[in-house]
């Protein structure tokens, strides 16, 4: 029990179980099939999206360029589709392909300049984006193919999406390779500390450069979803994702400085900000309060690990006076 | 030999200035019109807010921070202003000094909670920016102010120097050299110097890092609230759109000319001339390909690739600079 109590995501798995609990009772319609249809949706779009920024995270970077390459490749997707007439599974790899081309690019100028990754990423945010707008011109694609349209909005049973399956793989991957392998723990060594885990033998290059691979294929991932998801592809998909792809993570526990990244945490992030996004409109909330919202959530999570740090830090000093 | 040598050649800010006198000798040869009046004009009131903005960011990328919420603030200000001006009727002159307090205290909510918790304040204005951006358009209702006093708007449309000339870049240069005294001259310019530098030497050393960090938010605040005013006066109303969605048409100028001008984004170091340099050379590269008619979707990748190059560049010189001094 008390090595539950410490985990990141237990303070949240309660905050959400109450919360959802005390929404539900006020306004039964938040369990209504239609309501779980639409939160799941919801969560799992954001679910990918936050993964893939909670890796770069887990290196001590940022990757502004996450919406950016979820939109090119989006936009890629859907352009093969209807320009090219191609068939959707090649397009699918063209577009992780391109995911992860995306990806190596921010990876390799950032570990073999030494520059900031947000620099470089914000510069490759700028370049993905204006390719994105220098081939669509601002035009969406119409032409989906039926089954993609199918994937993105039908459901398994009951108020289930099918466009859950590949999210809930994302997150046990995800799980597997940050606590399950030793790429993920040469990241988080990486991230805790770059000068020491070179000093263990720990490539940085290579770790650098797999992160921000896995962070491009997921947001190539995350970008295909939302054209199933709404059935076209526009040019201005990816463009709201930076406030949500850091605030799951900051929620779920993760310090920015890296090192510290937990899976379950940052998935419970998701669900807890759709959850609030949703009631908030469920109780006829302005929908910009949402936005402010999010950001004291990210404000009060920060409070909160800070505290918890000094927590920790007091009790360590009263142990090692003993 | 390479003594001989002056130390202005080998710093960047030399750097920026040739590219700025080529890039100026392509466009004036190339195009048509960009040697134009009015296209001088034009490019002096861009040029104003592009310089304010990445000063604005230029202070806190002192502390080795940065300051997402750069655009929402500046917003929010000017917002303000145009609130104080049209509803309340304030006279203008106090109308100023309210926004650019409105602005501090902006910035100081930025600094407080980035000294307080600890966090990168990356974390915090990217917060904050929504928070801003998202009470602004909650109380303007995302209306605009379009009855600004006369006096207000006119000054914005001000010609100066036969006409070449807007007074909203003699602000603007006027700011960089008031910072260029404060971070040269000043006792607390080098304390906030020394706390971005080496934040634990400068503890030791008796400066209160917390609130030199603090005072460099709320000095971004100010500026970015300088910023607003000033967008306010060129539009000649304020809009809540004005700095795009959540403010991040200003974050690429923002960053573009520090980076550029060669400030370390580690913290510590602050290049005022060469911010202003930078933010020219963005604001003629901008132009220059509208000009040229790359059209307008492309300006955007050009952008970035520009940033990219740049900072690969200024990589590459610094790698000589190491490796000619080892060798001398």
């Amino acid at each position: 029990m008390s090595a539950l109590l410490k985990k990141d995501w237990f303070g949240l798995g309660l905050v959400l179980i109450f919360g959802s609990i005390l929404i539900s009772l006020f306004k039964p319609a938040f369990i209504s099939p239609f309501n779980l249809y639409v939160l799941m949706l919801s969560v799992s779009l954001m679910l990918v999206v936050a993964m893939s920024q909670m890796i770069i995270i887990a290196i001590g970077q940022m990757n502004l360029s996450v919406g950016a390459i979820g939109g090119l490749v989006a936009i890629s997707f859907t352009g093969l589709m209807e320009v090219y007439s191609m068939s959707i599974l090649p397009a699918v790899l063209i577009g992780l392909l391109i995911g992860l081309a995306c990806g190596f690019i921010n990876g390799y100028i950032t570990v073999k300049t030494g520059i900031s990754a947000f620099i470089i990423t914000l510069a490759t945010l700028y370049i993905f984006k204006g390719m994105n707008l220098g081939i669509t011109e601002a035009q969406p694609f119409y032409e989906i193919p039926e089954a993609v349209k199918f994937f993105g909005n039908a459901k398994i049973f009951g108020p289930i999406p099918y466009l859950v399956i590949i999210p809930i793989i994302i997150t046990v991957l995800m799980w597997i390779l940050m606590n399950r392998t030793s790429l993920g723990r040469y990241m988080l060594a990486y991230g805790n500390n770059v000068q020491s885990s070179e000093l263990i033998g720990i490539s940085s290059t290579k770790i650098v450069i797999y992160a921000h691979v896995i962070s491009g294929l997921l947001a190539a991932i995350g970008g295909m979803l939302v054209v199933c998801r709404l059935q076209l592809g526009t040019p201005n998909i990816g463009d709201s994702w930076l406030l949500p792809s850091f605030a799951a993570p900051v929620i779920g526990g993760a310090i920015l400085a890296g090192g510290k990244v937990d899976v379950i945490a940052t998935a419970f992030g998701v669900i807890l900000v759709s959850i609030i996004s949703q009631a908030l409109v469920i109780f006829k909330i302005d929908p910009f309060f949402v936005q402010i919202f999010l950001g004291f959530m990210i404000l009060l999570a920060v409070f909160i690990n800070r505290y918890r740090e000094y927590r920790e830090e007091r009790r360590t000093k009263v142990f090692s006076d003993e | 030999m390479n003594n001989k040598i002056p130390n202005f050649v080998k710093t960047n800010q030399f750097g920026l200035l040739i590219l700025v006198i080529v890039f100026i000798c392509i466009f004036s040869f190339s195009t048509d019109g960009f040697t134009s009046r009015f296209n001088i004009y034009a490019l002096s009131r861009v040029v104003a807010l592009d310089i304010m903005i990445g000063l604005a960011m230029m202070v806190v990328i002192l502390t080795g921070g940065l300051n997402l919420s750069l655009g929402a603030l500046g917003v929010s200000a000017a917002m303000f202003g145009g609130w104080c001006m049209e509803t309340m009727g304030i006279p203008i002159s106090i109308t100023i000094i309210l926004v650019l307090a409105f602005g501090s205290f902006l910035g100081w909510i930025n600094g407080f909670v980035t000294v307080r918790t600890g966090v990168h304040s990356f974390i915090v204005t990217l917060a904050t920016m929504s928070i801003y951006f998202g009470f602004m358009t909650l109380l303007t209702e995302a209306e605009a102010f379009r009855k600004l006093p006369e006096a207000f708007t006119d000054f914005g449309s001000l010609k100066l120097f036969n006409k070449y000339v807007s007074p909203l870049l003699i602000i603007s240069v006027l700011t960089c050299f008031v910072l260029y005294y404060i971070f040269k001259y000043t006792d607390i310019g080098r304390k906030l110097i020394a706390a971005g530098a080496n934040p634990d030497a400068a503890e030791l050393s008796g400066i209160s890092v917390d609130r030199m960090f603090i005072y460099c938010h709320m000095l971004s605040g100010f500026l970015a609230a300088l910023a607003g005013i000033m967008l306010t006066a060129r539009i000649g109303a304020a809009i809540p759109s004005m700095a795009g969605h959540l403010g991040f048409d200003w974050l690429l100028p923002a960053f573009l000319a520090p980076v550029l001008g060669g400030t370390l984004l580690s913290g510590g170091k602050v290049t005022v001339f060469g911010t202003m340099l930078g933010a020219i050379l963005v604001t003629l590269i901008n132009n220059g390909l509208y000009l040229i008619d790359v059209g307008e979707f492309w300006v955007r990748f050009f952008l970035g690739i520009i940033l990219l190059g740049a900072v690969l560049l200024d990589r590459a010189r610094e790698y000589f600079t190491v490796k000619n001094s080892i060798v001398s």
